[in-house]
């Protein structure tokens, strides 16, 4: 065993002076061999002869004892990769292509697969995650939203958590944020309530003390907190005795129970429904502490819920349940009217962790695919051809006494080596390109920042280079391996027998590579156009010269709406005042800026124009000037006066959404409209505003109306957003603003500085992420068919010299040739896009969830696609066909 | 040449070089030699096959080479046989007689 080892390793180094030894004997074996024939009579010719045809070919016998001494593998392929590296440096044009076409294509795979890896299959931070779900109350049939969950009300999730069998655990949660003092500077903190069932539920344990008890989850007993890892370290300096410490928050004494583990945060706001509302970075926890009692009517929801399902019980279990739950729930309220209120639906966290980005994810990692394939068809194309130009050298090796199988080993190693090479290259691409998305991506696009090359995409990588080498290597080893060595060698020239298959079987990837290139093309060319579409609609303001922020009052110092709505009048009056102002205006909700408040309403003495109206609205608290400062048309009436004040008449405007649907062909200025709860009283509508979007420009506005703050308003005033036109640009007016805000309230904090313009942007990141990246890959795609087309033609060019030499000293013109060679790759492109236009069809289908005022058959876009497709096809033809007609018949007709 | 020559059964090469080194230690050339002759030239060695066994059985151990000079004053490269070699052609030599017996055996009884 161990002379075994000796043996071979001797031989794998020493390797020329065991092959020089080798060669020395063979000769010394030949001349004695020719000596003793020649002591037998013969003449040295002779013996010379016969001694060779004893021996048979020394290259052969030299081969086996490669092979004999076991280390024939290993040896092999470093020759072969001397080789393939020899080769590939000899053409550097061709190296260079399909080291970068690999590259790209692996490079653009693992960056994707990079970002679905952490977006949708990394497992969470939660023991037992797959039995984590959330439980959602559905949104009454027939109330658009652009949502479907909205939050449940205290008295509802008190009955869930009190009824439910199918959840172990149940937490009910809500933003809020704390001035916390006491500790260094005072901070604003970003927290949570809940309830306490929300730990247990998601299953973390903290890394000091102890999470919520239920005698702390009630009314009274709730000034407890637990610390973020983060905040712990920044403001407590990580203080190992820090439990049982007393801090003030919101000028409340709180007692630390807990501390969580580093990277705890949840819930994570871009993985909430469309009608929550959390912070990023959530800091610090309290208990929700829910009063028990009777539901009081006009109650506020503002739930959300988070369940660990018992063991064993899966999803539709539970929601099963719900079920039920729904029918208890709808009892409890008194039956009839509360019909359709308590819908749910269980959600587990996996899904709603990815929620919307999902489809566009696959959509691009679809497109990701599709251009891996076209790379390496267009490499399999350009290798075949290769490979048939060094027909003759294969044919020379298969004489010389080479396998099959060793040819064929050979040709897997030459086009291995440049897929390693391409797919190491490929992930410097996919590293660049990931930090690209990270910088340029969109915000809301789940754990994007927890995005990084690791282990499995490097192994996708690997796999894919792998994959590519591997099937664009066997192709041509499969066919290489079939020569007929006679006919080869007899034939002599270029033009051998097996050419006419591959050449087929190169048209063939051709046509599929241009059919691909053109389904990926209409899919960008949709999204672009949507894109556009979605850019040039009305979002019912003009966002422009309009700068935002955030106002927060704290509690103790504005106890009750007088203080506060005195507040804002000062504000907005020391706003106007400043130089580069126009006007301004406070807002609950901006335009663009996510989800409004949205209440059943009452409106008296009215007959629904139809059945099934379900009467509900959005209900926005706003300001005089409001409309003209965010430059939203009012189509009718008036907007809301600095005399409509709390003594005077109740006064609404709603939107044109709203009187449509309400007041169908009739004008409403003058009915009467409130909130459901009686404890508000109806206000008379004085005018109609265009409709503003909120979730997005693609949302079908729902009827909203608009109060002034400064009459009896529901529900707090407390977190306003300020929106000020700007006679310049509106970052210029951030200074002067703040200077107006501090006149009126030293310490009031301005929060969420914004353009409204940048809030539009923000809202279409994500349609514009994926148009370009598919445009992006569309334009690979379309270099990628182009360099397909020119090889294909160019080598049929070369193939067909002779012919063409004929056509011309028969009498075709230049203009002939120049015709049918443009021809032959037009009618492949023609091909190509015939199979491309079936394929979109039943692609583009499948994509109408991301276009927007657009069919997925749009016919222009199509045409206009099967016209770059042509033109690109023309582009590549040129080349070869100015080369047809440059073909000397004379030269030709010599040419072999 | 000898039209009555038979072709050397698979796996009988590496005997036969072994026995022809457990006399003396001997070159390539010299070994296809004395394989002929002994066999009276009955037996024919593919020369070719010859340098890829020396190769095979060096691997195993069972010989080892080294340079010498051979009787025209020529270096050649000299096997002999390790003393591993020298088992081995033993075992050898029992089972070839075994299955040569067993062979005859049902040859003969037939």
């Amino acid at each position: 065993m161990l002379s075994d080892m000796l043996f071979r390793l001797k031989s794998l180094f020493r390797r020329n002076v065991v092959e020089a030894e080798l060669a020395e004997e063979l000769h010394v074996h030949m001349d004695r061999e020719v000596e003793k024939l020649m002591q037998r009579g013969a003449t040295r010719e002779e013996a010379t002869r016969r001694a060779r045809l004893a021996f048979g070919g020394a290259d052969k016998v030299k081969e086996e004892c490669r092979e004999a001494r076991g280390v024939h593998f290993v040896e092999t392929t470093l020759q072969d990769l001397r080789y393939a590296a020899r080769t590939l440096g000899k053409n550097p044009g061709f190296t260079a292509v399909i080291v970068l076409t690999l590259a790209l294509g692996i490079g653009a795979c693992t960056a994707v697969f990079s970002i679905v890896n952490a977006v949708l299959l990394k497992p969470f931070p939660y023991p037992s995650a797959e039995r984590i779900a959330f439980p959602w109350r559905l949104a009454p049939h027939g109330m658009q939203l652009g949502y479907d969950e909205i939050p449940w009300g205290r008295s509802d999730f008190l009955l869930l958590a009190r009824e439910s069998k199918a959840f172990q655990f149940l937490g009910a949660f809500k933003g809020d944020s704390f001035n916390l003092t006491g500790a260094g500077e005072p901070v604003r903190l970003n927290g949570l309530r809940a309830s306490a069932g929300f730990f247990p539920a998601l299953g973390v344990e903290p890394i000091l003390g102890r999470t919520f008890t239920a005698a702390e989850d009630s009314s009274g007993n709730e000034h407890v907190a637990i610390l973020s890892y983060s905040l712990w370290r920044e403001q407590f300096g990580g203080d190992p005795a820090i439990i049982g410490r007393s801090v003030d928050m919101n000028a409340s004494a709180y007692t630390i129970v807990g501390v969580m583990p580093a990277g705890f945060t949840f819930p994570r706001p871009e993985e909430m429904p469309g009608g929550f509302t959390f912070e990023r970075d959530i800091r610090v926890w309290v208990p929700l502490a829910l009063p028990t009692g009777p539901p009081i009517p006009g109650e506020d929801s503002e739930l959300a819920v988070v369940g660990r399902m018992s063991p064993g019980i899966s999803v539709p279990q539970a929601q099963a349940e719900m079920n039920l739950m729904t029918k208890h729930l709808e009892d409890f309220y008194g039956g009839k009217q509360a019909v359709g209120w308590f819908d749910a639906r269980v959600t587990p966290l996996a899904r709603q962790a990815i929620g919307d980005t999902r489809r566009p994810l696959l959509l691009i990692f679809g497109a990701v695919g599709v251009v891996l394939l076209i790379a390496c068809s267009n490499i399999a194309s350009l290798v075949l051809a290769r490979s048939l130009a060094r027909h003759r050298e294969f044919t020379l090796r298969a004489a010389l006494g080479a396998g099959r199988v060793r040819v064929a080993r050979q040709l897997l190693t030459e086009s291995l080596l440049p897929a390693v090479v391409g797919g190491a290259v490929g992930i410097l691409f996919a590293e660049a390109a990931i930090h690209f998305i990270k910088v340029f991506g969109p915000a809301n696009l789940p754990r994007l920042q927890d995005v990084a090359l690791d282990f499995r995409v490097l192994a996708f990588a690997t796999g894919c280079s792998l994959f590519t080498g591997i099937l664009f290597g066997l192709a041509p080893a499969l066919g290489m391996s079939r020569i007929n060595l006679a006919e080869s060698l007899n034939q002599g020239g270029q033009r051998v027998s097996g050419g006419g298959t591959a050449s087929q079987v190169r048209k063939a990837l051709l046509v599929c590579e241009v059919a691909l290139a053109f389904v990926l093309v209409i899919a960008a060319g949709l999204l672009a156009q949507s894109f556009f579409h979605l850019l040039s609609t009305d979002p019912g303001f003009r966002a422009e010269h309009v700068l935002t922020f955030e106002l927060s009052l704290p509690e103790v110092k504005y106890p009750d709406q007088e203080h506060i709505a005195a507040l804002y009048q000062r504000a907005i009056h020391s706003l106007q005042s400043q130089p580069g102002i126009e006007s301004a205006a406070i807002v609950e909700t901006l335009p663009i800026g996510g989800a409004t408040e949205s209440t059943g309403i009452r409106i008296p003495d009215w007959t629904p124009p139809q059945s099934g109206i379900s009467s509900y609205a959005n209900y926005t608290i706003t300001s005089p000037g409001f409309f003209a400062t965010v430059g939203a048309p009012i189509l009718r009436g008036r907007e809301f006066l600095e005399s409509d004040a709390a003594t005077s008449m109740p006064v609404t405007v709603i939107n044109d959404a709203m009187a449509k649907k309400f007041w169908p062909g009739k004008d409403p200025i003058g009915k009467k409209v409130g909130p459901g709860s009686s404890k508000y009283a109806a206000a008379t509508i004085v005018g109609i505003a265009a409709d503003v979007k909120h979730l997005s420009l693609r949302e079908e506005p729902g009827p909203e109306m608009y109060v002034p703050y400064t009459q009896k308003v529901w529900p707090s005033l407390l977190t306003m957003e300020v929106v000020l036109r700007t006679r310049l640009d509106a970052a210029s007016v951030v200074a002067p603003a703040r200077i107006a805000i501090h006149s009126v309230d030293a310490d009031l904090p301005i929060t969420n500085v914004r353009t409204l313009a940048s809030m539009v942007d923000d809202s279409v990141a994500q349609p514009r992420f994926s148009m370009l990246l598919l445009g992006a890959f569309g334009g690979f795609a379309l270099i990628l068919a182009c360099i397909g087309i020119y090889g294909v033609i160019s080598y049929s060019v070369a193939q067909r010299t002779r012919e063409i030499g004929v056509r011309v000293a028969l009498g075709a013109s230049r203009l002939n040739i120049f015709g049918m060679v443009l021809g032959q790759g037009a009618r492949l492109a023609a091909l190509g896009i015939a199979v491309g236009i079936a394929a979109a069809f039943g692609v583009t289908r499948t994509m109408s969830s991301f276009l927007y005022e657009v069919g997925p058959a749009d016919p222009a876009t199509f045409a206009i696609v099967c016209a770059v497709l042509l033109g690109v096809a023309s582009i590549a033809c040129y080349i070869p066909a100015r080369r047809a007609t440059r073909v000397d018949p004379l030269v030709a007709l010599r040419h072999d | 040449m000898a039209a009555d020559r038979i072709e050397l059964p698979q796996g009988t090469l590496d005997m036969l070089i072994l026995k022809t080194l457990a006399l003396e230690p001997q070159h390539g050339w010299a070994i296809s030699e004395r394989v002929q002759q002994i066999s009276k030239d009955a037996l024919q060695i593919q020369q070719g096959s010859l340098y890829p066994a020396l190769h095979r059985l060096q691997r195993r151990g069972w010989i080892k080479a080294h340079w010498g000079t051979s009787d025209n004053n020529r270096r050649a490269k000299y096997y002999e046989l390790t003393r591993a070699g020298r088992k081995q052609l033993a075992v050898e030599r029992t089972a070839w007689r075994k299955l040569t017996a067993a062979v005859a055996h049902i040859l003969e009884s037939a």
